[in-house]
């Protein structure tokens, strides 16, 4: 019984954290793609709101709450509102399987910092991101208007043909690893001294141009394509429902899958690694924080790709961005399977 | 002048009897019945005058009822068959000969109807459906006339001599105040509650409707205010999917009746609506019509060379100004929201210049008939030349980011492709042609002020798709900075005290003042055009003499370069409408006038 109440409190402090800092550092992401983008386009980006703008997400929220609310006429409300939190929820538990580190113990207890080891973690994954469509197609259909209806079906294009790609992509660490828990595979990667992007770097690529896809940025960005469908299918929502919308789809989103792309690729919370031989760690001073300042680098780095990417390039046309999915992305990884399987057994050993 | 000679039309009198083809002082023009009109053009069209330029109709009311203007009109040949004294119009169409690079305008008489050459040139389409809006004019075989710039239900014909300059106020618009509180306003604060008449709601439907005949699974209405179209144009777009079945164009959002104002204005006060037709290419427009005015003056030789290379330096960092924010709309309308800052960064220098030598950043208003309002001030050539120095590096970190992106190419390659025949079909100029691989360039085929003297080079596209003409204006750019190089050479070697306003020869007895009250020019008519960033933009000047035009047409590039947006977009998608329209490169100010 005592265990029962333990574990119960452990999760419950397991959630309060992860939903904390997701939300928090998604919202504060803002404040960082600003000043990315702003930089890379020589001008400071915010500065007026807190030193060098760091209030600026606190107001946009108080901006964004404070709007007057407004809907569409003849649209559905139950639906519209509905979209909202299709997009949010999922989106945010795909975080219950990310592992953050190593297991440790306090006070008698082993916790290991994810919230549930299940041992189809990435499946969830990947049937959690496809829920994303149901959300995207809802909010074109309940808006009841021109634009955000074109801009959800072009969305739920991209999502499907990209949904085949990543699944496939994922199969290449799966098979190196042996198996399906985001926990496991880190720890695996971690007792065969590989990374798998050494093995898998067209797996890695496939995933990325699917996590570019699926989450909505450059060049894969045409569901909000400003120039042609204004803002795609959050036209007509206001204030923070509006705000919700890319907060999710480009903050959450992207962070979830760098967090998962690490997981798979660059083996989790394990210090820098030399193929076959061991790990080197210069952060070693840190101690038992070392495995957590990993893991957020290397996140860090990728979100920093992802931006980088997003502030240079133009953007597909959607006819080109399915025909990549399946003519190139989708052999890619079919050729990477193929590759996989014969080298897993060097792996393996 | 590349105009053409009037014995290579005498062939054609067998054909037609009643033809007269007479070379004036400015022009040359072939006067035809309006029976023989279409066969005449089409003959015209197989000799090679294929490029249509412009297409128009002076409304000859005024002359006709007075006397002493009539005998002085058919004095100087302006009139076509004046024994017609009943008929009210004289309409004209200007061609181009390509090959041999010349000009012709063929001018018929009508009492308001006319055949139409939709058949000819589609360019000449639009241009009909602008006469009937404008003067009423009704078109045999017109596909679809409807209005070009009014909405469908409006009564009147604006352009013609009896519609007065003020409009007919006939509709009680009253202020919110007086309806709420009645508020009555006294004295010098009193206003007119008539107005002329606004378009409802239901106008704007019955516009709308009379456009495009639905065929597919939606209309999506595509402006008037949406960030994609630069402007207020709006757009139909007839989607099966996301594919475009057809298109039309509604345009007049930003109609102020240019044409109309130049009737009524001097020569020097039309220059201010010039800068506001195409307001990007501000000292370009000024520089054709000061050019215009001048050749009509016959005082083009007695503007001193100073005043020449000052506009043609001006006009060449306009055309660099044009283009950037060209270059930095097309980038974010593909997503590459950086380039378009990168491009804005200069384009804000080149502001800073402009208004550090002229006193204004968009209306510039800087050149005069007759040489520039004022001289260049202490130390604007250095300027000019630190930036230039610097230019050319800020366009190559930009191309690195663009031109062979894999990205860019396959949004821009192969699509809204412009074959040779269907630019001349659809009477494009500017970049727009010359990316379809005609070396089309007003400052090569008739030069105006120091372009003569310059050495620069015309570049021009291999198949005339989006990227083509990409590469074409973004050459241009860097041919503009060297057209700049060689006038800064050429100025800085000038004495600071030479003169920059025209002193014209007693004998002449024009009287020439900067700010151009009172300037008199004689009975005549001219075509005279010069290369705006977007194209040609022609003045088709009708003067009896006096202070005022009595007509001037405007040959707006932006307005026939889009004429053939229907045609590209057909069967492409959505994300493709940006891309070719940006690459067209419409400003609505000069579309619509």
């Amino acid at each position: 019984m005592e265990s029962v109440i333990a574990g119960l409190i452990i999760a419950v402090i397991k959630i309060l954290v992860i939903l904390g800092i997701v939300l928090g550092v998604g919202a504060y992401l803002t404040w960082v793609e600003r000043k990315v983008a702003a930089h890379i386009q020589r001008r400071p980006g915010p500065m007026v709101v807190g030193w060098h703008g760091l209030l600026q997400p606190l107001a946009d929220g108080v901006k964004l709450i404070t709007k007057e609310d407004l809907f569409p006429r003849y649209g559905n409300k139950f639906l519209y509102n509905l979209a909202i939190v299709l997009a949010l929820v999922p989106a945010t538990l795909v975080f219950a399987v990310v592992p953050f580190g190593p297991e440790f113990e306090l006070f008698g207890y082993k916790i290991k910092p994810i919230l549930t080891d299940v041992n189809v973690g990435l499946l969830l994954v990947f049937g959690l991101g496809s829920l994303a469509v149901y959300a995207i197609a809802i909010a074109g259909w309940a808006s009841n208007s021109k634009y955000p209806l074109i801009g959800s079906m072009r969305k739920a294009g991209i999502i499907i043909s990209y949904e085949v790609a990543i699944t496939f992509a994922v199969m290449g660490p799966l098979i190196l690893a042996g198996t399906l828990s985001t926990y496991e595979i880190v720890q695996r990667q971690i007792e065969q001294n590989l990374w798998y992007i050494w093995v898998q770097p067209i797996g890695f690529v496939v995933f990325l141009f699917s996590l570019l896809a699926e989450t909505g940025r450059v060049p894969f960005d045409i569901q909000e394509a400003e120039a042609e469908l204004v803002t795609g299918f959050t036209v007509e929502y206001g204030g923070m429902k509006f705000g919700l919308f890319p907060l999710v789809e480009w903050y959450v989103e992207v962070l979830s899958l760098s967090a998962i792309a690490v997981v798979l690729f660059f083996g989790g919370w394990s210090p820098i690694n030399i193929p076959f031989l061991g790990f080197v760690d210069p952060l070693f001073f840190l101690g038992p924080f070392s495995p957590y300042v990993w893991f957020l680098l290397k996140v860090t780095a990728l979100f920093l790709f992802i931006l980088w990417l997003h502030w240079t390039l133009p953007r597909y046309r959607i006819d080109q961005i399915t025909e990549i999915a399946w003519k190139v992305m989708l052999p890619l990884a079919l050729i990477n399977i193929v590759l996989t399987a014969i080298i897993a057994p060097i792996v393996w050993r | 002048m590349p105009w053409a000679k009037a014995d290579e039309f005498m062939d054609l009198k067998e054909r037609f009897p009643e033809l007269e083809a007479l070379e004036l002082k400015n022009t040359t023009s072939i006067h035809i019945k309006k029976e023989n009109l279409i066969e005449l053009l089409k003959e015209l069209k197989n000799r090679g005058y294929k490029l249509f330029i412009d297409h128009s109709v002076v409304d000859l009311k005024d002359i006709l009822e007075k006397e002493k203007d009539f005998k002085n009109a058919v004095k100087e040949n302006l009139i076509a068959f004046p024994e017609d004294r009943l008929s009210r119009f004289q309409a004209f169409y200007t061609l181009y000969n390509v090959d041999e690079k010349k000009r012709v305008i063929v001018k018929t008489r009508t009492d308001g109807t006319l055949p139409s050459i939709e058949k000819l040139w589609f360019a000449g389409k639009w241009a009909e459906r602008e006469a009937y809006d404008m003067f009423g004019i009704e078109y045999e075989g017109h596909e679809n006339l409807v209005r070009a710039f009014m909405w469908d239900t409006y009564p009147y014909f604006p352009l013609r001599k009896d519609f007065p300059l003020e409009g007919i106020p006939e509709q009680d618009l009253p202020s919110l105040n007086e309806v709420l509180w009645g508020d009555k306003l006294e004295g010098t604060m009193n206003y007119q509650r008539q107005h002329t008449i606004v378009p409802t709601l239901e106008d704007l439907e019955i516009t709308e409707k009379r456009r495009l005949k639905k065929k597919a699974q939606i209309v999506l209405n595509w402006g008037p205010l949406h960030p994609g179209t630069h402007g207020t144009m709006w757009f139909l777009f007839d989607l099966e999917g996301e594919r475009i079945v057809q298109t039309d164009v509604i345009l007049g959002q930003l109609h102020r009746g240019v044409e109309k104002l130049a009737e009524n204005e001097m020569y020097n006060q039309f220059l201010v609506y010039t800068d506001r037709m195409d307001y990007l290419s501000a000292l370009c427009s000024n520089q054709a019509w000061v050019v215009a005015i001048e050749r009509m003056l016959g005082i083009e030789e007695d503007v001193p060379e100073k005043a020449k290379y000052i506009r043609t330096m001006m006009s060449e960092l306009q055309r660099i100004n044009s283009h950037l924010l060209w270059l930095g709309t097309y980038a974010l309308d593909l997503g590459a929201l950086t380039v378009f800052l990168y491009a804005f960064k200069e384009r804000e220098k080149i502001m800073d210049i402009l208004e550090g030598i002229t006193g204004a950043r968009l209306t510039i208003s800087y050149p005069r008939v007759g040489g520039v309002r004022m001289d260049l001030p202490e130390g604007a050539l250095e300027v000019i030349r630190a930036f230039i120095k610097r230019f050319p590096k800020e366009l190559g970190d930009w191309e690195r980011i663009l031109t062979r992106n894999r990205i860019w190419l396959r949004r821009n390659k192969e699509v809204g492709v412009i074959s040779p025949e269907d630019a001349y079909f659809y009477g494009v100029t500017g970049p727009v042609i010359r990316g379809s691989g005609i070396p089309y360039d007003m400052r090569k085929l008739e030069p105006y002020d120091a372009y003569p003297e310059v050495e620069f080079d015309i570049p021009v596209g291999d198949i005339g798709d989006c990227y083509d003409r990409y590469l074409v204006r973004i050459e241009e750019m860097k041919q503009s900075v060297r057209i700049i190089e060689q006038c800064l050479n050429k100025l800085e070697k000038m004495p600071k005290d030479a003169p920059f306003f025209a002193e014209v020869p007693k004998e002449k007895k024009i009287k020439l003042t900067i700010d151009g009250i009172g300037l008199k020019v004689p009975t005549g008519e001219i075509y005279s055009s010069g290369e705006n960033p977007r194209g040609e933009l022609g003045f088709y000047v009708f003067s009896m003499g006096g202070v005022k035009p009595y007509r001037v047409k405007v040959r707006p590039p932006s307005y026939y370069n889009l004429c053939i947006y229907p045609h590209l977009m057909k069967d492409r998608v959505i994300a493709d409408a940006v891309t070719i329209l940006a690459s067209i490169d419409p400003v609505v100010g000069e579309t619509d006038r």
